[in-house]
């Protein structure tokens, strides 16, 4: 695992998103456990409270469930179901931008523009 | 965050003359390392001797591991503490202290205190027919003599005062990874509390802060939250008298401001040009410091 110091990606994040990507793409399955939390820390050189906030938010995902005193286990990934999670991650993110439009008094049109440039953006990347 | 305490409490109070430390609370979460920061005389080191039980002239009860008094039998035998300078007295030596450890604490594994020694590079001149006294020694091996004399033991807490600061870059490292180590093995069960100016340097065995001030805890949480809590600001100069109303702390300079603020006021500054950024552990510590402190920018 790749951990940079200075990406300004907080590193519990780098921590969730390398084992998102190893369970999504199978490397880590179903039903087995993660390490624990204090073993990767001292593994990866972070403090305790950075491998559980990794794990905290790979539990919020539904990628991996907490079981008390054992530590946590991946979960079996269901497509339709982590497609349903996204889109749900995706429904808070755009409700935390219509707020945030509310405030800036931007009209319906100006925001749905803006959302349509971003789009344009994101592809040319 | 779930955790139970290792250390819990209540009403701490010692008086020096003018100095009091007053502690209504203290919660050390188990299975973590927590770090004591705050300016000198803040009141770290009496606060540590306080819980490590070198100093019982205080108000106030400590309870450790749920339940037990610093007086019960065996409590002692599971806390390893290493003190500032004159913690080893300064006429004994290494052979010394390897046999008082050995007097006073049944866990102590001599075979293991040499070992740790070896590795850790203490130098020669510190056993031996030869052994200079500790006030010859360097402070970098002193430290090391005392963090050998800790881990020879089988402890569930620590209590470190200063441990980084006389240790040199690699060395200061490498107590990151016996840290992490010593609690990864603990399973949860094993604790260190250690006081530190080294805050950068210990951010990667850091999970709970306590930041003390005159003798008081200023502030207090598992990192994470607390940099949650507090946010960057810096701005433009014009913005400073208005935005350092919802500051804890900001300075001006020629080419703006810059402080901290809590996150929850971020909206506060809507309309003014400023920019935020999540805060490290060692911003936060001197922000929230700068507040009361008697410090300041000597003229030169």
């Amino acid at each position: 695992m790749k951990l940079l110091q200075n990406s300004g990606i907080p590193i519990y994040k780098q921590i969730s998103e390398q084992l998102k990507e190893d369970i999504l793409s199978g490397k880590i399955k179903e039903g087995e456990y993660l390490p624990s939390i204090r073993g990767l820390a001292q593994d990866l050189r972070t403090s305790v409270i950075t491998t559980i906030k990794a794990y905290e938010e790979l539990e919020s995902e539904g990628l991996v469930t907490a079981v008390h005193g054992k530590g946590f286990f991946v979960n079996a990934q269901d497509g339709e179901l982590l497609r349903e999670q996204h889109i749900r991650k995706v429904e808070e993110d755009l409700m935390q931008a219509i707020k945030a439009s509310k405030v800036a008094k931007m009209t319906e049109d100006e925001l749905i523009d803006t959302l349509k440039v971003l789009i344009k953006l994101s592809e040319e990347e | 965050m779930n955790y139970t305490d290792v250390i819990t409490a209540k009403n701490i109070k010692k008086r020096f003359g003018k100095f009091e430390l007053n502690i209504e609370e203290l919660h050390i979460p188990e299975g973590f390392s927590t770090a004591l920061v705050g300016e000198n005389g803040a009141g770290k080191t009496t606060l540590l001797n306080i819980l490590g039980g070198l100093r019982r002239d205080n108000e106030g009860e400590v309870t450790y591991f749920k339940e037990n008094k610093i007086t019960d039998e065996g409590v002692l035998e599971r806390i390893g503490f290493t003190g500032t300078k004159n913690y080893l007295l300064p006429h004994w030596n290494g052979n010394q202290v390897r046999e008082l450890s050995e007097m006073l604490f049944d866990n102590f594994d001599g075979e293991k205190f040499d070992s740790i020694c070896k590795s850790l590079n203490v130098d020669d001149s510190v056993f031996g027919a030869k052994a200079k006294p500790v006030s010859k020694l360097s402070d970098g091996n002193i430290m090391k003599l005392m963090l050998a004399t800790v881990f020879a033991r089988k402890t569930d807490l620590l209590l470190l005062d200063e441990p980084a600061s006389p240790l040199d870059p690699l060395m200061r490292d490498m107590l990151g990874d016996i840290l992490r180590t010593y609690i990864a093995e603990g399973n949860g069960k094993r604790s260190v509390l250690f006081s530190t100016h080294n805050i950068s340097d210990m951010e990667s065995v850091c999970d709970y802060i306590i930041i003390m001030d005159d003798g008081k805890i200023l502030e207090r949480g598992f990192v994470l939250d607390i940099k949650e809590k507090y946010v960057v600001v810096k701005g433009d100069e014009r913005d400073y008298e208005a935005a350092s109303k919802h500051m804890v702390s900001a300075h001006n300079g020629k080419y703006g401001f810059e402080g901290i603020a809590l996150s929850e006021k971020k909206n506060l500054f809507a309309g003014m040009n400023v920019s935020f950024e999540t805060p490290d552990l060692f911003q936060i510590c001197v922000s929230l410091l700068k507040q009361n402190s008697k410090l300041q920018m000597p003229e030169l």
